[in-house]
């Protein structure tokens, strides 16, 4: 880096961080000059939360320093963090929705007209006031009186980067400020952000999005499994440069190849124009078609947050679609329960492990047997028999050798790996005919990464179709036959053959084109 | 595992060692020796078969509404609204009781259960829909419930079902064939209390080994889950809503034809409420459930007669009911009662 | 009936209700539904027939009812907020708890079972002097105003402001709304819930001071009678809001009074009785179908 006569208002110096056997942060340095825009960028799982969490004390590094205003500190919590002039917008906002925008904002610091302790009068004049300077400065127009909940979600932000403004924060820290943006509103944002830029306030910008950070940053470095690869000035590079360096050599878990380059089985599962709303944050979905047949794997890839979540759960039958079709083995299943579906042959492997792919309180026996316990053997009519039960669920738990003390044991006495091969032992038992996987393998080891993908890999080879969401682009590479890429809500490319096409995949991912 | 088995164990004893702190403050607050007085309490409850007869016949109800309690409380359905169901099923037995002619004999039996048990599910159903269909909550309509339930049967035993030849809020007995079979008289101990035991048994019996019961108990403890393995939450709740309201009814019949052979203003002293009480000490497990419906009714028919013998007020069961409840819902780490809604968490 | 009567009447019986359902609302408001406010106007009711017995002071009595119901609010707040007690089975269980101590006191140190009977029991004292009674229409509801009553109307107009425009009102409110969010200001949910409590007990305990002292002068068992669920039902049917919820009040004290009258009409007064509860049912079946419609938009 050139030396710079400015200041540091915040950065790193070597972070590391390990959760267990999990190296979260292994070196991040980081240096964020004062009066910049300064964007991080990097995969889900690269580390960038771990930061984020350092920077602001929530956290404490294993090794290394948080540097704020050119010294090193130890930082206690948020509230220090505050105390020193950095706030953080969270993607989850801090605001109670049925209060106003303006309580919002003096919440917690209340300016009075008489020191009266809790029962002090609100100067809500004064309030009104400072709220009406600070949103001016930025060149934001908030009204102040409207009930949160009422407000568009970039206002919000606004209210949130103004609340900090109040408190006397000149360094922001912005988690994904655009994920939940239209494109309009994150053009609003971008021109409050450079007149915050403009008066003086330091602005670290985390994304996933290359076009955004060449359009906004002054400044960007690129996190890859937990280290800083990249840093630079946006005049100095380029767009695909940043990318590249994202998802440039990540070792592969598996090198094997894809096994059928062609499929020409039958179709199991068939999209057409599969429409759903948004609903409470969620990614919409426009006009999906997609197929996938017998013997194939096919992978979603996308950056998270941009629909594939919500499409397995329109395919399993848990979200509500307001258009399209789903046919499962030519029958249209879009009217169809979740049971239905499931007698039908699908399979789910969800993403949430731990709320949705397990009952981690139920036992393991529990947990391997629901929903087959409605027929033989373990119902015949309308009994159910613990012998059957435990006999089909220890079937289960030893075909995919899920390693465990008990059946009785609670499913949360299980390691990572070991609980999603029950999902699957759960989910491949009754020979389905598609199985969704849905981010198969986070948070399991690399053991059981191996298994798993051994797992989807034999089910394809035994003719079963695999619809494959995974943010874990050397994973969804190493295992598709085809790949289709999903940005904010559509499809927008194929890709038919996968290995070697990292770089258009990544491409597509961020920018939603193949430009 | 162990560790499992201790929580377990601190969740069931913590209430009831508070309770027992509690009343016994309370006793030495008056100069009283606690370890007599519960010596007291224990012999009189169960220190020859007549007073175990009686201990019994005081638990009965509660057998029912304990279970009534648990089906809905393990399936993480807050149904505080057994007490009405009881009520209406306990009246709904009685009117055929004394208005279908008597010489229909033995078979007034199964009449005024069936009755009675779907007058009781027809009650819960109620809240039940509203919770499964439009998330109602629970909680306020099976209460408000409660009220609308004193306020009906408090009306029809004052008006249309009045008994002609007794003076207020009684309705007249019913027919001598349909009272049910006393097991030990000259003790009111009736054939309810087997009829209770079926019950909890039969509750038993769900719980591990129908599908409904395990479907329920998934319910409880993960939506999100089960709705992913194809089990339809709005179902299970509405069903168990209805097995609660039949076992309520049940117990108000049993309650009715047993032992107060007609229904009358103070026909439950709050046998839901204490049926709740029971339900979360014995932790929905049938067992726990027979043993604390036998301490309540201990209590109830220790509770009088140590009133007139060592003057000790009976209020002191109420202290120790309430002690109870509070305490076997406090959590030491544990989740228990606490929905998990089917709502994705932030990642 | 005449309507003088009829005003009177509603007047004095919508005052325990009013006092109970301005706690409730301002603890539901930071969160926490509070299942027992009829055990706080309970042991309120008592504690103010022995104190106004033994100091002949009504304002004592009322002071020393709010402050017991508010320390037992506070210590039931503490099950809730820090040993996390699940707030509808703790509230039932509070209920039967304190009536059992109640009676066990009744019993024990008073030798009665039921009802206490004090020797002079001060009751609380009509504000303004008799002469108001010559008003046509009001006048007699103006001169039975006692000063609970007054207290409790003035508390209904300023709830409203004390909750949006003093610190601890937006505190409340943010707490019960998003207590994550108040968390994250760095202010003290739970404290500010403990403290919501407290007051809802205060409160609690003027509405069974009210019971007591208004023209009984002796306190019973049964002297609530289910009030501190109607105060439930009616800020549960106003929405948490003062002046609805007051309204509702009113309109509770209104059937209770014409509740005897309407029996010689040929009303049931039992059915009467349950039209609080069957409101609250419906009130709170409409607003959850009207928010699901909205959710599906």
């Amino acid at each position: 880096m050139q030396p710079d006569a400015r200041s540091v208002a915040l950065g790193a110096v070597d972070l590391h961080k390990s959760y267990g056997s999990t190296k979260a942060n292994r070196g991040i340095s980081l240096s964020v000059m004062r009066g910049e825009i300064h964007a991080i960028v990097g995969e889900n799982g690269a580390g960038k939360s771990t930061l984020m969490r350092m920077l602001q004390g929530v956290e404490r590094p294993d090794s290394g320093h948080v540097v704020i205003a050119d010294k090193q500190v130890t930082l206690s919590g948020p509230a220090e963090a505050l105390a020193q002039s950095i706030g953080m917008v969270h993607q989850e906002f801090m605001l109670a929705p049925d209060l106003t925008l303006l309580e919002n904002l003096v919440l917690g610091e209340e300016p009075v007209t008489r020191h009266w302790g809790p029962l002090s009068r609100i100067d809500w004049a004064k309030a009104l006031r400072e709220g009406r300077e600070l949103a001016d400065s930025i060149g934001a127009q908030i009204d102040w009186h409207r009930r949160t909940s009422s407000v568009p979600v970039h206002i919000l932000q606004f209210v949130e980067i103004i609340r900090l403004l109040r408190r006397g924060c000149n360094v922001l820290i912005l988690d994904e400020p655009t994920a939940v943006l239209a494109p309009p509103q994150v053009e609003e944002l971008f021109d409050l952000l450079r007149n915050l830029r403009a008066n003086g306030t330091t602005i670290l910008f985390i994304s996933h999005k290359i076009g955004e950070v060449i359009a906004l940053a002054d400044q960007v470095t690129v996190i890859r499994q937990g280290k800083t690869v990249f840093q630079s000035a946006i005049v100095d590079t380029t767009g695909p440069e940043i990318a590249s360096h994202i998802v440039r050599d990540a070792p592969q878990v598996e090198t094997q190849p894809a096994a059928s380059p062609t499929v020409n089985g039958e179709t199991v599962l068939e999209l057409n124009g599969l429409t759903a709303r948004s609903l409470e944050k969620s990614q919409s979905l426009e006009s999906i078609s997609l197929k996938v047949r017998e013997g194939e794997i096919l992978g979603i890839a996308g950056v998270s947050g941009n629909g594939q979540g919500e499409l397995v759960e329109c395919i399993a039958g848990l979200r509500e679609i307001s258009a399209g079709s789903i046919l499962l083995q030519g029958a249209d299943i879009t009217a169809e329960t979740t049971l239905a579906r499931r007698n039908r042959g699908l399979a789910y492997v969800s993403a949430d492990r731990r709320h949705e792919g397990l009952t981690t309180a139920a036992s393991i026996e529990t947990n391997v047997v629901a929903g087959s316990h409605r027929a033989p053997p373990i119902a015949r009519s309308g009994i159910l028999s613990r012998k059957n039960l435990r006999q089909e669920a220890s079937k289960r738990l030893a075909a995919l050798k899920v390693v465990f003390g008990k059946v009785t044991d609670p499913a949360d006495s299980l390691s990572g790996g070991n609980q999603q091969k029950l999902v699957f032992a759960r989910e491949s038992a009754g020979d389905p005919k598609l199985m969704i996987a849905s981010q198969p393998t986070r948070g399991v080891d690399l053991n059981g990464i191996a298994a798993i993908h051994g797992l989807l890999r034999d089910f394809r080879d035994q003719g079963g179709a695999v619809l494959l969401a995974s943010e874990e682009l050397d994973e969804l590479l190493s295992l598709s036959d085809r790949v289709v890429v999903i940005f904010e809500g559509r499809l927008v490319g194929e890709v038919t053959s996968p290995a070697g096409a990292m770089a258009q995949i990544g491409q597509m991912m961020v920018q939603g084109d193949a430009a | 595992m162990s560790s499992n088995v201790a929580s377990r164990s601190i969740g069931i004893l913590l209430p009831l060692v508070v309770s027992l702190i509690v009343s016994g403050a309370v006793l030495l607050a008056i100069g009283k020796n606690p370890l007599d007085v519960f010596g007291l309490i224990a012999t009189e409850s169960f220190g020859n078969p007549r007073r175990i007869a009686a201990t019994l016949s005081a638990a009965t109800p509660l057998l029912f509404t304990a279970v009534a309690t648990a089906i809905c409380f393990r399936s993480g359905v807050f149904n505080v609204g057994v007490e009405g169901a009881f009520l209406v099923g306990g009246l709904a037995a009685i009117f055929l009781g004394f208005t279908l002619p008597a010489t229909w004999g033995f078979a007034l039996f199964p009449v005024c259960f069936l009755a009675a048990a779907l007058i009781g599910a027809i009650w819960l159903y109620v809240p039940g829909i509203l919770l499964a269909k439009f998330e109602v909550d629970e909680v306020v309509s099976t209460l408000m419930l409660n009220f609308i339930a004193v306020a009906i049967t408090g009306y029809l035993v004052n008006g249309p079902l009045l008994s002609p030849l007794s003076g207020n809020n009684v309705t007249p007995l019913i027919h001598e064939v349909a009272y049910l079979p006393r097991l030990m008289p000259p003790s009111t101990l009736h054939a309810g209390f087997l009829i209770g035991l079926v019950c909890v048994a039969a509750y038993g019996y769900w719980c591990r080994y129908t599908p409904a019961g395990f479907e329920g108990a998934l319910i409880g403890l993960n939506q999100r889950f089960s709705r992913a393995v194809g089990i339809s939450v709005p179902r299970t709740i509405v069903g168990v809503m209805i097995l609660s309201g039949v076992i309520a009814g049940i117990g108000g019949a049993a309650h009715g034809m047993g032992q107060m052979h007609r229904f009358s203003d103070g026909f439950s002293p709050g046998y839901g409420f204490t049926g709740m009480a029971v339900a979360l000490l014995g932790r929905n497990h049938p067992i726990g459930i027979v043993l604390g419906a036998i301490l309540f009714g201990a209590l109830a028919s220790a509770g009088t007669t140590i009133q007139l013998f060592s003057n000790i007020p009976l209020d002191l069961v109420n202290i120790i009911q309430g002690t109870v409840m509070i305490f076997a819902v406090v959590e030491l780490g544990r989740i228990s009662l606490r929905r998990k809604k089917g709502t994705a968490n932030a990642n | 009936m005449q309507i003088e009567q009829i005003l009177v009447s509603t007047l004095i019986l919508t005052t325990p209700i009013l006092l109970a359902a301005m706690g409730g609302l301002v603890n539901r408001q930071a969160g926490i539904v509070n299942i027992g406010l009829e055990a706080k106007m309970l042991s309120g009711a008592f504690v103010a027939v022995i104190v106004s017995s033994a100091t002949q002071s009504w304002f004592i009595a009322c002071l020393a009812a709010a402050l017991s119901s508010a320390v037992i609010g506070w210590l039931f707040s503490l099950t809730i907020t820090r040993a996390r007690a699940n707030m509808i089975v703790a509230g039932l269980g509070l209920n039967i708890l304190v009536a059992g101590l109640l009676g066990f006191i009744l019993s024990w140190v008073y030798k009665t079972s039921g009802t206490l009977r004090q020797p002079d029991v001060v009751l609380l004292p009509d504000v303004l002097p008799d002469a108001f009674d010559k008003i046509p229409v009001i006048g007699p509801a103006l001169a039975s105003l006692d000063p609970l009553t007054i207290f409790a109307w003035v508390t209904v107009f300023c709830l409203p402001f004390l909750l949006t425009n003093t610190r601890i009102g937006l505190w409340i409110r943010a707490t019960g709304n998003a207590p994550h969010v108040t968390r994250a200001v760095g202010l003290r949910s739970l404290a500010i819930q403990d403290a919501s409590t407290a007051f809802a007990g205060f409160f609690a305990g003027l509405a069974g001071a009210h019971l007591a002292l208004a023209s009984l002068g002796l306190f019973n068992e049964g002297l609530t009678a289910g009030r501190g669920f109607i105060a439930l039902a009616a800020f549960y049917f106003g929405r948490d809001r003062p002046i609805q919820t007051a309204m509702a009040c009113l309109l509770f004290g209104f059937l209770d009074t014409t509740q005897i009258r309407l029996q010689t009409a040929g009303f049931p007064p039992k059915l009467i009785g349950m039209t609080p509860y069957l409101m609250v049912l419906l009130a709170l079946i409409f607003t959850s179908i009207r928010a699901q419609r909205k959710a599906r938009l």
